[in-house]
Formats: C-alpha cells, structure tokens, sequence
C-alpha cells in the first residue's frame, strides 16, 4: 500500500513542493516582516551583509520621566537573535517580556519596553558603515 | 557501486563528517548516519532514513527562523531518500529530487543575488564579507596581501557598532585596497555566473548533451566555491544530491564526484584554505 503511494508523482514531489513553499514564504516574510534574506530557507544566504548576526538590538525601558537602555543578557542572546532575523510583533513581544523580568534600578515598574532592530549598510565606493532601524516597537507592560 | 548507494553513502558520511542540529539532535542524527555506514545492508534501511528524515526535519523547526540554508536542503534530501525508499522505482524518484531540489535551490539563490539583494551585484558583499567572515580569512589573506594591522583596521572599521550615519568631519576612513574591489567584482560575477548555469541546467528537461554539462557545471562549482568558503558540509551534500542524478552509464562522472567530495575534504584540513 505504501509503496504504491510512493510510487504515485504526487508524494515524489513533496520535496519539491515543501522547498518551493518555504522559499516563496520567506520572500514574502523578507518583503513584509524585515526577515534577514540569510533566514527562513529561502537559500538568500551570502547574497547580502544583511545577516541576522549583522543586525543589532537594542531595547529600552521606559517609565515617566525616565527612558533607560536595557543591556540584553547573554541567557537572552538566542531570543534576540530570532527577534534580530525576523523582527514580528511575536518575537519582538516575547523578547520584551524577558525583558522586563529583569529588575530596574528606577523606583516603581516600567510602563513599557522598546524593542528595536538595526541593521547595517555600507556605502558602496568607501564601505563606510551607516546603521537604520528594521523595525521598532514599544511593548506595554501588564499592570502599568 | 550504483548511483543509489554512493549517493546514499556521501549523504551519511556528510552527516558523520559534520555532524548537524543541537545537543538533543545531533548525537541522534550521528547515530543514525554512522548506523547506516557502518551496518551491512542497512544503507537503504527505511529505520535509519525515516528517522533521519524526522530528525533534520525537527532540527529546522526548532530553530526556524535561524538555521542555514544548507540545513532545509538536508532535510529535503532526507526526505526524498525516505520516499525514494517507500517507491517501487527508488533511482528514478532519487534522480528527480536530486535534479529538481539542486535546480530550485540554485534559481531561489540566483534570485536573491541578482535581482532582490540591494548590495550584491555592485561587489559590496563580497568585500565586506572578506573582510570580516572567518570562514574567508585565509582567502582574504593570501589575495590582499595585507599585514595584520591593515587588516584589523579595516576590519574594525566594517564592523564598527553605528545607530545612525557616521559624523562626516573627522572621520578617520581607511584607504580600500585596490585589489580589494577587483577580487570582489570577479567573484561576483563568478558567482552569478556558475549559480545561473548550475540553476538552468537543473531545470531544463533531461537531454544526453545536457546532462554531462549539468554534472561538470556543479561539480566546478563546488571545487570553487569551497576552496573560498570553508562550509564543506554544504558542499558535500550538493555533490551527495548531484550523484543521484548522474546516470548510471557515466562512470567517469561519478568518479569526478567523488573526486570533488575529497577535494572538499582536503580543503578543510589545509592551513592554506582554511
């Protein structure tokens, strides 16, 4: 029975079906969402310096009167990588939410946490770097 | 030995080479690959080749979004071993992923060399990567002829920390070497050049003539491309896929495969390459 169905084009093809959707996915994540052409098996890899490793993440806590920049943990690097590859609102959220587990030296809670992605260009003639935001995002937090 | 088996054979010992996924996959997927070498008639065992399948399939979904290309195109190749294996014709459902998958692959990298990425085709990529990627270190090293200190500047230079645009007054801005911009743009054009024949001779319908150029346009892309970026086990799976579809009549081809698989190896232990 199985071999029978294997025989069939249809499950000979899955392969090729899956690379072909996961490729035209990650076209459109990289069009719409600022994933890293490296990321999501879209074989964008060694076409740009835009790598998730090339991408930086700084995130902010901000409470009245008072915006402070959070240095991210090392126990945290692997979450903001992902935030770094693909900058959704899911990943940047979640990133925040570790985040805000750490304790701030400020008295009272923050009202809300700023995520944001950077990524680095390079002038063409000299390769003088230059960095622009991929994207930004203030989280609120639950209870402020 | 046939087409099957030695494809079968470099993807294992791909796998035992370089080993792939985290702590929890990776003695798995080893286990696995090594079983099926080293057992006797377990090369085409449908309980290591399943297993494998699932395991490198896990290892892409429990990193999405980060891993390499390299490792979606292993889970295909796995699972199209697997089906192969289920088949009633195994060579010819090997061949046809084996073609399709290496074509796909190479058109979807072509598309974002070419036409998509904003800094690829005018050569930028490649000198920022030579300068800054280890894996193009002693590539960088022997064609620049740099003395470290030239090279650490204007690697810290590449890779400074910047929010914004550098202040245009004072700028201390390291002078490119001229060489610098002549490698890239060969190997720019180079790239595009095998990737787009690689990709076109994948896709286009089996004819004899053809099929000899597809083999030798992949196999010279590996022994190139590998002897600059020091990521074997990419190449090794494509020489795995690029056996598959081979043919069974072309002895010297496979032997050519072959060949290009040591080279690769060779290539990742000299000092000169890596």
């Amino acid at each position: 029975m199985i071999k029978h169905l294997c025989s069939k084009a249809c499950l000979r093809c899955i392969p090729v079906l899956l690379l072909t959707v996961v490729a035209l996915t990650q076209l459109y994540l990289a069009h719409s969402y600022g994933l890293s052409p490296w990321s999501g098996g879209g074989f964008g890899m060694f076409s740009t310096s835009d790598a998730p490793r090339r991408r930086h993440v700084h995130a902010y806590s901000i409470s009245p009167g008072v915006r402070r920049e959070i240095v991210i943990p090392d126990y945290l690097r692997d979450t903001a990588l992902r935030a770094a590859a693909l900058p959704t609102e899911t990943y940047l959220t979640r990133l925040a939410a570790e985040l805000s587990k750490i304790p701030s030296p400020e008295h009272g809670a923050a009202c809300s946490i700023i995520i944001q992605v950077w990524k680095t260009e390079y002038d063409p003639a000299a390769l003088i770097p230059s960095g622009s935001v991929v994207r930004s995002l203030e989280v609120p937090l639950e209870g402020n | 030995m046939n087409i099957v088996d030695l494809s079968l054979r470099l993807t294992l010992l791909d796998m035992v080479l370089r080993p792939v996924g985290d702590r929890t996959v990776r003695p798995l997927t080893l286990a696995f690959a090594a079983l099926g070498l080293l057992i006797p008639g377990q090369l085409r065992s449908k309980f290591i080749w399943l297993p494998l399948a699932f395991l490198t399939g896990l290892r892409v979904f429990l990193d999405w979004p980060l891993p390499d290309n390299h490792a979606y195109l292993l889970f295909y190749w796995c699972l199209a071993v697997t089906i192969a294996l289920f088949s009633r014709d195994s060579e010819r459902c090997l061949a046809f992923n084996g073609k399709t998958l290496i074509g796909l692959a190479f058109a979807f990298a072509l598309l974002w060399k070419a036409f998509l990425s904003g800094d690829f085709m005018d050569g930028r990529f490649f000198s920022i990567t030579m300068l800054t990627d280890p894996r193009f270190e002693a590539f960088t090293g022997s064609v620049l002829s740099l003395d470290d200190y030239e090279m650490d500047s204007l690697t810290l230079f590449v890779e400074q920390h910047i929010d914004g645009e550098l202040p245009a007054r004072g700028l201390d801005i390291p002078i490119l070497p001229s060489r610098l911009h002549l490698v890239s743009e060969i190997l720019t054009y180079w790239t595009v050049l095998i990737e787009g024949a690689v990709a076109i001779l994948f896709l286009i319908p089996s004819m004899a003539a053809v099929s000899r150029l597809r083999d030798v346009s992949l196999i010279l892309f590996c022994v190139t491309t590998y002897s600059v970026a020091t990521v074997e086990g990419f190449g090794w799976l494509l020489i795995a896929m690029g056996v598959s579809q081979s043919g069974e009549r072309s002895k010297s081809i496979r032997y050519l495969y072959v060949a290009a698989f040591l080279l690769i190896l060779v290539y990742s232990y000299l000092p000169m390459f890596r």
